[in-house]
C-alpha cells in the first residue's frame, strides 16, 4: 500500500504530500488527512515563512535593546510591531513595507531572491515608475561623475535629478484619475481614507 | 445564475477539455491586490471591513467585467454554501472560516472568482479547463486592468503590489496547474517530479488536502517567487515544466499497460465495480477509486464514460455538494450512503 503518515504513532496512509523549498533545499512531508488538518495544511502557500521570520525576530529584539527605553520598531501608520509581524507573517498596512524597510528588503531577498519589482504597474503609477527608474539611473551616473571628479557634469546631473524628483512629487499632469473626478467616486471611498497618507490621525 | 443553480451545473474549468486534459485538470492564475490608504484586513476595525467590502463589491459590479456574474456576501451566507464554494475551488478555506464582512464575485461560468476581504482586499482568480495557463493569465490581467480603473491599488515602484504577506509581494501573481498523476504514484516515480520542479523554485501540493476529506492523486504545481520576475516569466516558468510532467505520466501509464496490463485492468475494473455497487462510500475511498477510473477512461479501458463525468464526480461527492443535492445536513455515515447512491446513479446513467 501507500506511504504512511509522518506523524509519530499515526498509522494512517499519507494522502497529503507537501514539498517545500526552503533556501534551495527540498523538504517533504507526508501526512494523513487528519494530521494534515491538525497542522492546518496544506491550504495556503505558507512556505516556512516562520523560519525566515525567526531571523527577523532576533533582529527585532536586538533593535529593541539598542533603541531608547527598549522601544521596538512600530509602523507609524497602523501600529504593527516587528514582533507582531514575526508571529503572524502579515503586515498591517502598506506603510509597514516602508516602516520596516531594511527587514523587508532582506526578507524579499530570501523569499524571492530579489528586492526589485519588474512586472506590471497600475497605469496611474507606471509613468512614475519610469521617472523613478530614470532617477535611479541618473544617481548611478552622478556617483560615477563624482568619482571621475567631473564636477561640471555632476552638477548638471544633480539639477536634472532635482527636476525629475519635483515632477514625481507633483504627479503626472497628463494622468487624470477618472474615478476621482466625479463626486462620490473616490476610489477608496470608505471613511474618506482614500488619499490620506496612513498615519498621524489614526490610532 | 445563483448559488443554488450551481448545484445542478458544473464550472467551466471542470469541462475535461483543453490541451492535455487527460492529465491536466485545470490552470489557474491568481492576483493579490490591496486598496491604497486602507489598512490590510487584519488591522481593520469591523466597521472598516464592512465599508471596504461594500465599496469593493460596488466597484466590481460597476466595472461590468466581460464575464457576467453575481456577488455573494459570504458573512450573510449559509455555512453550507461557504463549504460548497470551497469544494468548488471558488473561495479558500480561510475565506470560508473567517468571521468578518467578506464576499466573492463569481463570473464567466465559474471561470472567474474575485474574493473580497480575504487575506488581501482583493484576490482575483481565473480558472481554465486543461493546460491553458497563458489564457488564464490573459483573462486575469484583463480583469485586473478593468478593476484598476475603479480602484486605487497599493503599489511601490520598488516592491510592486503590496500584499499582507511578503510571500506575495511584487506581481501578487500565483499561477498553478492541477495535475492528475496516478501512474506516477503507482510506479513510484512521483519523487522525480518533485525533484524536477523543486530545482526551479516551484511548489508541489496535494490538492484535496485543503482541510477535510480525500485525495485522489491530484497535485498542484505553482510558483513561489512573485518578485523580481515579470508576470510572463512567472507564467512561463510554471508552464515550461508541465509538458515534461505530463509526458512522464503518459509514459508511466503506457509502461503499466505494456508490462502489467492485467493488473492495471483489474485495478480499473475493480474500482469501477466498487463504485457501481458499493452501498457505503467514504470520501477517501471514493476519491481513490475515481482516480483509477479516471485513468481507465483515458487509457480506453472504460468506454462510454467521459472525463467530464468523472471530473464532476470528484467534486460532487464532496460533503457540502452531497448535502446541498440532498437538500439538508447529513451525518457522516448518511453522507457515505448518499455518496454511494449518487455515484451508482451517475454511473448507471452512462451505459457500460
Amino acid at each position: 500500500m501507500g506511504m504512511k503518515c509522518d506523524v509519530e504513532n499515526c498509522d494512517n496512509e499519507a494522502t497529503v504530500h507537501l514539498t517545500e523549498i526552503r533556501e534551495g533545499k527540498k523538504h517533504e512531508m507526508h501526512l494523513c488527512e487528519r494530521c494534515a488538518a491538525e497542522k492546518g495544511l496544506p491550504g495556503k502557500a505558507h512556505f516556512s515563512i516562520s523560519d525566515l521570520l525567526a531571523g527577523i525576530a532576533s533582529q527585532a529584539q536586538a533593535q529593541a535593546q539598542k533603541g531608547r527605553r527598549g522601544k521596538e520598531a512600530v509602523c507609524p501608520a497602523c501600529g504593527t510591531s516587528l514582533s507582531q509581524f514575526q508571529s503572524s507573517g502579515r503586515f498591517g498596512c502598506a506603510e509597514c513595507y516602508t516602516a520596516f524597510k531594511d527587514d523587508v528588503m532582506g526578507l524579499a531577498e530570501k523569499i524571492h531572491d530579489s528586492s526589485q519589482h519588474v512586472g506590471k504597474a497600475p497605469k496611474r503609477v507606471s509613468s512614475d515608475v519610469s521617472l523613478q527608474k530614470e532617477i535611479r539611473q541618473l544617481q548611478v551616473e552622478l556617483k560615477r561623475a563624482i568619482r571621475r571628479e567631473d564636477y561640471e557634469k555632476a552638477a548638471a546631473m544633480r539639477d536634472q535629478i532635482k527636476h525629475l524628483e519635483e515632477n514625481l512629487k507633483a504627479g503626472p499632469p497628463e494622468m487624470p484619475q477618472p474615478a476621482e473626478d466625479k463626486p462620490g467616486e473616490t476610489p477608496a471611498g470608505p471613511g474618506g481614507h482614500a488619499k490620506k497618507p496612513e498615519g498621524g490621525e489614526k490610532k | 445564475m445563483t448559488l443554488n443553480e450551481m448545484i445542478t451545473s458544473s464550472g467551466e474549468w471542470l469541462r475535461g477539455t483543453g490541451p492535455e486534459s487527460e492529465i491536466v485538470i485545470s490552470s489557474r492564475a491568481r492576483l493579490a491586490r490591496n486598496i491604497t490608504g486602507l489598512h490590510f484586513i487584519t488591522k481593520m476595525e469591523p466597521s472598516e471591513r464592512a465599508t471596504c467590502e461594500e465599496m469593493i463589491q460596488r466597484r466590481i459590479l460597476e466595472a461590468k467585467i466581460a464575464q457576467p456574474g453575481f456577488y455573494i456576501p459570504l458573512h450573510k451566507a449559509d455555512p453550507m454554501d461557504r463549504k460548497f464554494l470551497v469544494e468548488r475551488h471558488l473561495i479558500s478555506k480561510e475565506h470560508e472560516d473567517s468571521q468578518h464582512p467578506r464576499g466573492v464575485y463569481i463570473g464567466g461560468n465559474e471561470a472567474v472568482a474575485i474574493m473580497v476581504n480575504e487575506e488581501d482586499h482583493i484576490r482575483l482568480q481565473v480558472m481554465q479547463s486543461g493546460f491553458q495557463l497563458q489564457e488564464a493569465w490573459r483573462l486575469c490581467n484583463q480583469i485586473d486592468d478593468e478593476l484598476e480603473e475603479r480602484l486605487d491599488y497599493a503599489f511601490s515602484p520598488q516592491l510592486g503590489y503590496l500584499t499582507a504577506c511578503p510571500t506575495n509581494v511584487g506581481t501578487g501573481l500565483r499561477v498553478s496547474v492541477m495535475l492528475h498523476l496516478p501512474a506516477l504514484v503507482l510506479t513510484r516515480h512521483i519523487e522525480k517530479v518533485f525533484q524536477a520542479v523543486s530545482k526551479i523554485n516551484l511548489a508541489v501540493r496535494g490538492l484535496y488536502g485543503e482541510g477535510t476529506e480525500a485525495s485522489g492523486h491530484f497535485y498542484q504545481i505553482s510558483n513561489q517567487v512573485t518578485l523580481g520576475r515579470n508576470e510572463n516569466e512567472i507564467v512561463q516558468n510554471v508552464e515550461h515544466v508541465i509538458p515534461t510532467i505530463a509526458r512522464y505520466e503518459h509514459n508511466a501509464r503506457q509502461t503499466l499497460l505494456a508490462k502489467d496490463r492485467k493488473r492495471l485492468e483489474d485495478r480499473v475494473w475493480r474500482a469501477y465495480g466498487m463504485l457501481k455497487y458499493a452501498q457505503l462510500l467514504p470520501s477517501d475511498e471514493a476519491m481513490m477509486l475515481l482516480s483509477a477510473v479516471r485513468m481507465g477512461v483515458h487509457l480506453g479501458l472504460l468506454k462510454d464514460l467521459s472525463l467530464r463525468a468523472v471530473n464532476e464526480l470528484f467534486i460532487f461527492i464532496q460533503p457540502a455538494h452531497l448535502q446541498k443535492l440532498t437538500g439538508r445536513a447529513l451525518e457522516p455515515v448518511d453522507r457515505d450512503v448518499r455518496r454511494a447512491e449518487y455515484v451508482r446513479t451517475k454511473l448507471g446513467q452512462c451505459k457500460q
